[in-house]
């Protein structure tokens, strides 16, 4: 099927959330900015819950949250990420498919993104995702050729420059708005800091 | 997981203007609070045991037990390592610091050798509980969370108050997508800690997933009986907000019951907006998720009536 192009925003937000949350099963929103149609630009990501992921009511209320800003916002829901709790297993639960299905519901070319926890240290080169796409009713891996992430080693210094600082603390998911809802789920302070470290004014690559 | 070691320029001391008895007393509060933040713990216990074991008394052996453990949620082996052998000098025959040595092959992810210390303390001492629940952490870690949850329930057979135990087991089943025994569990939660709001509102999020009018109907009731223990737990809320708002919507139920039920949704709507306006008062970045909140009560009302 088509490319899926991953933005440094929201790779980085995902990665985050990871790291804020270690031992728990995390998940949360793909969105795009961008025209439907042709390839599909994930432009930034809205993390939602570290517990109790299979349950439906936050699960709900979250979605519907936050299809209702993204309409406010000129954005759409293109896809899910998950990490599971245990590091060494990166398929997708049935929740994530459960999730994923809906979304297809309203994007035809929705994905499924696993977060690999055991290739996330700064030594691997690459990427530590797993894309699918929906063909033929099932989720099936993406051909690794259709993915892009531009400016990757720019993103990944950013990342892991990010976690030196301790930036993950500043991460809102959807559970975390709930216990506390003068927090912004939107993550607007964490945008502004990812867009300051890839401004070229910085000298990063 | 992934972890962050942070270079120090500054001792925390020097930092945080604080002196050797304060850190020692927060220490002693995290300790009392049972709280996991683990990294913290590393940097003040770090320093205050290689700068001021020598004043810390009999203190000092507890919060070597606290920095290892610490420090192994931080891959700090090395610091891990340190702790523990001055605990093994102190204490060399002590099944607490052999199950300290257990957790250490766990970080390490040595479960086989974890699971011979663990078994050993067992050998020695069967009701030792610490040593069991270790075995079953080891099965988590390992992603065998059949062989877990069947542990775990052989263990609340013999200790049916461990309420610890019994929401460990309810996350396990949740994960399985067992709806039922994670029910189950948390009604036991229910029934010995009845002032509980969290549980209430857990049982209500895992009766609304099961789904259907009578799981529908217990979880508004629980979401209710959660706001009552807690009026500020907005996933009760919004919970209540929801299930009423299904069971106003059914064609199965009657007049009244509807009548009923779009009542609470509607208490429920109000007191969400009435949440989210005093939240919105602080910053201009809760006005976005306050704006969201608005027009999704808006959005699900119409697709109610």
């Amino acid at each position: 099927m088509g490319e899926v192009e991953l933005s440094c925003r929201a790779y980085v937000k995902m990665y985050l959330h990871a790291c804020l949350f270690p031992r728990c099963g995390i998940n949360g929103l793909l969105l795009s900015s961008g025209s439907a149609g042709g390839a599909v630009c994930v432009t930034d990501c809205v993390p939602l819950l570290h517990s109790h992921l299979p349950l439906a009511p936050i699960s709900q209320l979250a979605l519907t949250q936050v299809d209702v800003w993204c309409s406010q916002t000129q954005q759409r829901i293109v896809g899910y990420y998950q990490a599971n709790a245990c590091v060494s297993d990166s398929s997708p639960t049935p929740c994530a498919l459960k999730i994923a299905d809906k979304i297809s519901e309203q994007f035809d070319n929705a994905v499924l993104l696993m977060l690999d926890g055991g290739k996330m240290t700064a030594d691997y080169r690459l990427p530590p995702i797993v894309v699918y796409e929906r063909r033929d009713s099932r989720w099936l891996l993406k051909d690794k050729h259709t993915i892009m992430l531009r400016h990757w080693e720019e993103t990944q210094a950013i990342a892991g420059q990010m976690l030196e600082s301790g930036d993950q603390a500043l991460l809102v998911d959807f559970d975390s708005h709930l216990d506390d809802i003068t927090k912004d789920w939107t993550n607007q302070k964490l945008n502004s800091k990812i867009a300051e470290l890839a401004s070229p004014a910085n000298g990063n690559i | 997981g992934v972890c962050c070691q942070k270079k120090k320029m500054a001792t925390i001391s020097e930092m945080y203007d604080v002196g050797w008895e304060e850190m020692r007393d927060k220490l002693r509060k995290w300790r009392e609070d049972n709280c996991r933040n683990s990294e913290q713990i590393v940097d003040v216990g770090e320093e205050l045991i290689s700068e001021h074991a020598s004043k810390l008394g009999d203190d000092v052996w507890i919060i070597y037990e606290q920095v290892m453990i610490a420090a192994l949620d931080c891959s700090r082996d090395d610091l891990a390592l340190t702790c523990l052998q001055e605990l093994r000098k102190q204490f060399p025959d002590s099944h607490r610091v052999k199950r300290l040595s257990g957790m250490r092959l766990e970080a390490l992810e040595r479960y086989d050798e974890a699971n011979k210390h663990y078994e050993a303390i067992l050998q020695d001492d069967p009701t030792n509980t610490a040593a069991r629940k270790r075995k079953i952490s080891i099965l988590k870690a390992q992603g065998k969370n059949a062989e877990a949850i069947r542990e775990l329930n052989e263990y609340l057979e013999q200790f049916v108050g461990d309420q610890e135990a019994w929401h460990e087991l309810s996350e396990l089943y949740i994960n399985e997508h067992d709806y039922g025994k994670a029910a189950f569990c948390l009604e036991e939660l229910m029934m010995t800690n009845p002032h509980n709001h969290l549980y209430c509102e857990q049982y209500a999020e895992v009766k609304y997933t099961q789904g259907g009018l009578e799981n529908l109907e217990l979880s508004r009731k629980y979401f209710a009986q959660a706001l009552r223990l807690n009026n500020r737990n907005m996933r009760a809320l919004f919970g209540l907000y929801m299930s009423a708002s299904h069971i106003a919507a059914s064609p199965k139920v009657s007049a009244k019951v509807k009548k009923d039920n779009m009542k609470y949704a509607s208490w429920a709507a109000t007191q969400i907006n009435r949440a989210y306006k005093l939240a919105g008062r602080g910053t201009k970045e809760s006005k976005c998720s306050m704006k969201a909140v608005e027009e999704m009560l808006e959005s699900m009302q119409i697709t109610m009536s």
